[in-house]
């Protein structure tokens, strides 16, 4: 079935076809229209699942921690500050390995106020042991939701499934929805490993000295060492079910070219008109689209790059005193490589400012002229 | 003299790691013998984080959730609902919190929880302070008390927070305060929250030697003085406004308790005169809130 | 059981932080500086006790309901409760620690209840047939003749004893009204102790019927024969015809031998046997004056005994003292001399002195002297040395004479039922261990109650079975968080008009309600009686429940040695020492 929808509706609609059992989320702009939507789907009875109104961002991921740890299948969704305050939850829901799924629309943290895209919000959780999967588009947000939770449960970790404010999250697209029955046969129901049993009582998250602590820290690397391969299968398995796959980056454009753009989100979507507009004016680019961010898909990249001269990175977020987190990633995935060619880092789009086909271009354009970049940032469509 | 009946069931195991004479110890004790095994119990960051031991260890015979310090009704409240989506109506949650975890930094999620009227039994083990960390002033450490942040030279400036009216104008079905010294009034108040459906708050106070700076065979002692003093009176709240006052025939006067606590030997008969003012204050008011 | 883990790779901890296993193998006991411990101590009432009684024991017996259990435990100590629960003067009281609370426990009532529900079960003791080992005959069948006469009947003795008089009981029956003991609760406990075997040859006085030379069969010999002899008042006059002692008057009385007496009595003195002839010519329809030289505060009768003779009519003038008996027309004058109340005595008492020329006369029917008894010496045997009106024993109440003991109101200046009742109860004891060739010093010191001079003759019959830490439990050791303020039992006494019509008795036995609430009163200072108070309030789960007599011990292996099982025991049945280190 094809629908015109939001993505915060693709995203309910995520949640409704992954059987989610427990709901906890506080309403922030621009996710409100995700826990609108869940609310009505279950007032009008379309969906079985316990929606805790909580009253914060940081309870609405302790109750999922409380939730998960009672064995059932949970979700959330929250952007900008809510992510923000969650931040304490997150590194235990990790730490716990709790298979919770996130949906975060990116948006800007304040001061000042602003409540539009920018990616600094959920790649300031990267330390957090949390999966992260960025979306393009509408459909792909859907079918991400569904593949968030079989990566989780698979290697016990939370994942974060990132989509662009307002972009994605207020712009109708069509979107192909599966049937509950298709998804069922890929998506088992969740089968917890230590669940609540009163007749065999334990605790949990027992405090742990410096002993073990190190071992416990191991084994969420080790976790998330398997998500490629993990992530890989589910993807494959995906596609053969339902003909979409998206891995864990995409690369588009001139086989073998010389310089590449890398970028997430939905500026993909821009950079793809560019790159195709000057493949066919018969320059050597192409672009490489960054979908899973955590854990850094170095091999992947490494492997896409090949051939490539120079790199050029879209940043729509802010490390401040180094620059977009992307470029500093991938710098650190090349490092420990023979070919090294150098990085482009700019930076754009900050606080929801659209990054234009122009930009994109210039962007290209400056990566081509220059064999090195003037610094670690370039800064994009900034009011000189 | 009767003999005093507690259910038989040790829901707290031996060689924990509870300081000698630690008041909290004996509220563990005779809340997990009350509430029995069909519980689940979360715990944020309070001395109970650390007192049933370190991994793989834990004393606790019935199922506990470590959780963060700000999250215990929120944690629960989760617990509660995959307990539900399970079909689990009989095992009860509770949270065990300390004072920090409920009068300062747990409030919010507890207010929400209450809000919400979570099905959940919130305990709060309250020892006027954040003893875990070495005896700092929390919003339930009593006016003039000595804590490590506030010292003798200046001692604490504000009153203690009063929870109990915080929560029962949250108008949850039960709300009751309690302490060890009155182990049948304890077990009895546990036992009647465990029967009621909706957000139950006990107030649970517990004296803690150490902090408090007074020997730790007088624990009991202490705990029965609070109430005999009426610094600490017990009492159950219904739905908010329902009160009924489990009045102490033999009151003495706060002196009685001051006095064997070193947090309060700075206390001046100024000061001393003041707080027995203050505590009639609160007595007469709460008195009041009983009569409507 | 508790295991403990010990991960040496990363491969074989499970993923999350979840517990394995409890602490039990944190033996949090090593924490200990100081360590409680359960301690059967001595409580006040006992070590008060002349006669020894386990008074918290059988009070506890009553507190749960179990009267049976109450009445073996004062049969173990002394065969005469129904007589002591009537007539003692209850020294346990005074020093009961509820005292200092609010009233003490009404003992002598709870003792005097259980004597009435024991003598309704059956009597069969089945010890009659039973083989003896030696001889032992007992002068004199008071309670202190009875009371070593039960003990040794017990031990398994063959006991005689001999009585000058045609009834048995001594004192009990010849000095004591019977409306303060009915004679069939007398008799009864008499025959409770024959019951056991032991022969009573009534009518045969030493130095008379029998000498101690005829006793030679007898391994040993215990002489009790009291004091019965009236002491004078040494005033002219006092020989004459008519003028009767106190207790020959009661004797009399209680031989049922009739006697004329006028209507105007006086008697003259101010103890117990002063107030009983008063109160019994009361109940023979005459007028009773009581003559007494200090005042009502000196009074050596009991308080209730004087204030019982009060209300029935009986008049007391104080401070008034003869010095002159007149004969006059059938009439006796009496010539007193005013005193007023001087310096304390070696007694304690502010000595009376007499007022010059406030000479009064006082002109009555009759003069009863009730100034005290003193010891017929005229028939002891040789031998027996004697000291201030007293026969002198050793501590162990043995005699000059090899095998020959001595007790009762005989070798004491303490005349009281219950001390005779020990002092039988003593001399039964090192009677037995001189029998059986042991120390019999030894013996008494071995089984004092507290400090003695109370013993216990169960830890002398079963030792090691309750060991008892001689320490008197004091006030201050108590809890009295867990006591609440409750009023004290009383007997109710029939009324005035009705009981001087008669030799009735007057003080009625508690209902078993009142025996309930009044036991339920008792502090069982230094007895643990498993209250669970150290169980309860225990934060390390280190209270072990094991059911012997110390029902509780303290599990070492986790106690940290808080105190606080110390501080809450209400009876001060737990004790706190440093560890040793």
């Amino acid at each position: 079935m094809k629908r015109v929808i939001t993505g915060n509706q693709a995203v309910a609609y995520g949640v409704i076809l992954s059987r989610v059992d427990v709901i906890s989320a506080y309403p922030i702009t621009p996710q409100t229209t995700i826990v609108e939507e869940l609310s009505e789907l279950i007032a009008s009875g379309r969906l079985k699942t316990k929606f805790l109104k909580v009253e914060s961002e940081h309870s609405a991921m302790a109750a999922l921690i409380g939730a998960s740890t009672g064995g059932v299948r949970t979700f959330t969704a929250t952007s900008s500050h809510g992510l923000a305050y969650m931040h304490e939850m997150l590194h235990w829901a990790s730490g716990a390995r709790l298979p919770i799924v996130l949906v975060n629309v990116n948006r800007a943290l304040g001061a000042p106020w602003n409540i539009w895209g920018d990616q600094s919000d959920s790649l300031s959780q990267r330390d957090t042991g949390w999966i992260q999967l960025y979306c393009e588009n509408n459909q792909e947000v859907l079918d991400t939701i569904v593949q968030a939770y079989l990566i989780a449960e698979t290697v016990r970790l939370p994942v974060m499934v990132v989509l662009d404010a307002f972009v994605l999250s207020h712009t109708a697209e069509a979107v192909e929805i599966p049937s509950i029955e298709e998804v069922d046969s890929i998506l088992p129901p969740f089968c917890p490993d230590y669940p609540i049993d009163t007749q065999e009582p334990r605790a949990y998250s027992v405090i742990t000295t410096p002993d073990y602590f190190l071992e416990f820290r191991y084994k969420v690397q080790k976790a998330m060492e398997q998500v490629p391969e993990v992530a890989k299968k589910v993807d494959d398995e995906f596609k053969a079910r339902f003909g979409r796959g998206y891995g864990a980056i995409e690369r588009y454009g001139k086989e073998g070219a010389k310089v590449l753009l890398m970028t997430s989100g939905t500026v993909t979507s821009t950079s793809r008109t560019v790159i195709k507009k000057l493949v066919e004016k018969g320059l050597s680019v192409a672009g490489i689209k960054i979908k899973r961010f955590r854990p850094f898909p170095s091999e992947e990249i490494c492997e896409a790059i090949q051939g490539a001269k120079k790199i050029a990175v879209i940043d729509r977020n802010l490390s401040a005193g180094v620059g977009g987190i992307f470029a500093q990633e991938l710098r650190a995935s090349l490092y420990s490589r023979e070919e090294r060619p150098p990085v482009f880092g700019f930076v754009s789009g900050l606080g929801g400012r659209d990054i234009t086909p122009e930009l994109i271009e210039e962007a290209i354009q400056y990566t081509m002229e220059h064999p090195q970049p003037e610094g670690d940032i370039v800064w994009l469509g900034l009011k000189r | 003299m009767n003999k005093v009946k507690v259910p038989i069931a040790e829901n707290l195991g031996h060689g924990h790691l509870a300081c000698a004479g630690c008041g909290a110890a004996v509220a563990m004790r005779l809340t997990l013998k009350a509430l029995g095994e069909k519980t689940v119990m979360v715990f944020p960051a309070s001395c109970w984080s650390i007192v049933p031991g370190f991994w793989p260890y834990s004393s606790y015979k019935i199922t506990a959730v470590h959780a963060g310090f700000v999250t215990g009704a929120a944690t629960a409240s989760g617990v509660r609902a995959a307990l539900d989506v399970r079909g689990d109506d009989e095992t009860l949650v509770a949270v065990w919190a300390g004072d920090g975890g409920t009068f300062d930094i747990g409030l919010q999620a507890l207010s929400g929880a209450a809000e919400r009227n979570e099905d959940l039994l919130y305990i709060c083990n309250d020892n006027e302070g954040y003893m875990n960390t070495g005896t700092q002033r929390s919003s339930a450490t009593p006016l003039l008390a000595w804590t490590t942040t506030t010292p003798v030279m200046q001692p604490k400036e504000n009153p203690k927070k009063d929870i109990m009216a915080i929560m029962a104008d949250h108008h949850i079905p039960y709300a009751a305060t309690a302490t060890i010294a009155y182990p049948e009034d304890l077990i009895r108040k546990l036992e009647k929250a465990r029967s009621i459906r909706g957000t139950r708050f006990i107030h649970l106070f517990s004296p803690c030697p150490p902090g408090w700076k007074m020997p730790s065979e007088q624990t009991i002692k202490i705990s029965r003085l609070a109430v005999r003093s009426r610094i600490f009176p017990l009492y159950e709240i219904e739905n908010g406004r329902f009160y009924t006052i489990q009045e102490e025939t033999r009151v003495v006067s706060v002196k009685e308790y001051l006095k064997i606590q070193g947090r309060f030997s700075h206390l001046t008969e100024k000061d001393i005169e003041m707080t027995q003012r203050n505590t009639d204050d609160a007595w007469e008011r709460l008195q009041r809130k009983a009569r409507c | 059981m508790s295991k403990q883990f010990q991960f040496k790779s990363v491969s074989e901890m499970p993923m999350i932080s979840v517990s394995l296993g409890d602490m039990e193998w944190n033996k949090t006991g090593a924490w200990r500086t100081q360590r409680p411990f359960y301690e059967d101590k001595t409580p006040p009432c006992s070590a008060a006790c002349p006669a020894g009684n386990d008074i918290v024991a059988f009070i506890q017996k009553i507190a749960k309901g179990d009267f049976e259990g109450a009445w073996n435990i004062i049969k173990e100590e002394n065969p005469f409760p129904g007589v002591c629960g009537r007539v003692c003067f209850h020294p346990c009281e005074s020093k009961c620690n509820r005292g200092s609370f609010d009233e003490p426990i009404a003992i002598h009532a709870l003792e005097r209840f259980v004597a009435g529900f024991g003598s309704r079960l059956s009597k069969n003791t089945g010890k009659s047939g039973e083989k003896r080992k030696e001889k032992v005959a007992i002068i004199g069948s008071g309670p202190a003749g009875m009371s070593c006469a039960y003990h040794l009947a017990r031990l398994h003795h063959d006991v005689t004893v001999f009585e000058s008089l045609p009834l048995a009981g001594g004192m009990l029956r010849m000095g004591i009204p019977s409306y303060r003991l009915p004679r069939e609760v007398l008799d009864r406990e008499l025959s409770g102790i024959e019951a056991l075997g032991v022969k009573i040859q009534t009518g045969v006085a030493l130095g008379e019927d029998v000498r101690l030379e005829d006793l030679k069969n007898y391994r040993a010999i215990f002489i009790s024969t009291g004091a019965h002899r009236s002491r004078g008042l040494q005033i002219p006059g006092e020989k004459e015809k008519g003028i009767l002692g106190g207790l020959d008057l009661l004797k009399r009385m209680n031989l049922g031998k009739r006697m004329k007496l006028g209507d105007k009595i006086a008697i003259i003195g101010g103890g117990n046997t002063a107030i009983d002839v008063a109160r019994s010519v009361i109940r023979l329809g005459k007028k009773a004056t009581i003559l007494y030289r200090r005042s009502r505060e000196e009074m050596p009768a009991f308080a209730e005994e004087i204030t019982e003779a009060l209300e029935e009519g009986v008049k007391i003038r104080y401070l008034v003292n003869p010095i002159r008996l007149q004969q006059k027309d059938g009439l006796k004058r009496l010539e007193c001399l005013r005193m007023e109340l001087g310096e304390q005595d070696e007694s304690g008492r502010r000595k009376p002195v007499p007022i010059p020329n406030s000479n009064l006369r006082i002109d009555v029917d009759h003069v009863i002297v009730a100034a005290g008894e003193e010891i017929e010496a005229s028939f002891l045997p040789e031998g027996l040395e004697k000291k201030e009106g007293i026969v002198l024993t050793r501590r162990d109440a043995s005699t000059g004479i090899k095998g020959v003991f001595a007790g009762g109101d005989l070798t004491s200046t303490q005349r009281t039922v219950a001390h005779a009742i020990g002092s039988g109860k003593k001399a039964a004891m090192a009677i037995d261990a001189f029998l059986e060739g042991k120390d019999t010093e030894e013996a008494i010191v071995q089984h004092l109650v507290g400090e003695g001079p109370s013993l216990s003759i169960f830890r002398y019959l079963h030792p090691g079975e309750r060991p008892r830490n001689p320490h008197i439990v004091p006030f201050e050791e108590l809890n009295m968080d867990y006591f609440e303020l409750a009023k004290r039992q009383e007997e109710s006494k029939r009324r005035v008009k009705e009981r001087i019509r008669d030799f009735n008795e007057v003080t009625s036995t508690l209902t078993e309600d009142a025996v309930l609430e009044e036991a339920g009163r008792c502090f069982g200072c230094g007895t643990c009686n498993e209250c669970e108070n150290c169980y309860v309030f225990c934060p390390d789960v280190s209270i072990l429940k094991s059911g012997g007599i110390l029902s509780h011990q303290v599990d070492y292996d986790y106690c940290k040695g808080c105190g606080i099982c110390f501080t809450e025991c209400p009876r001060g049945a737990i004790s706190l020492k440093e560890e040793a280190k």
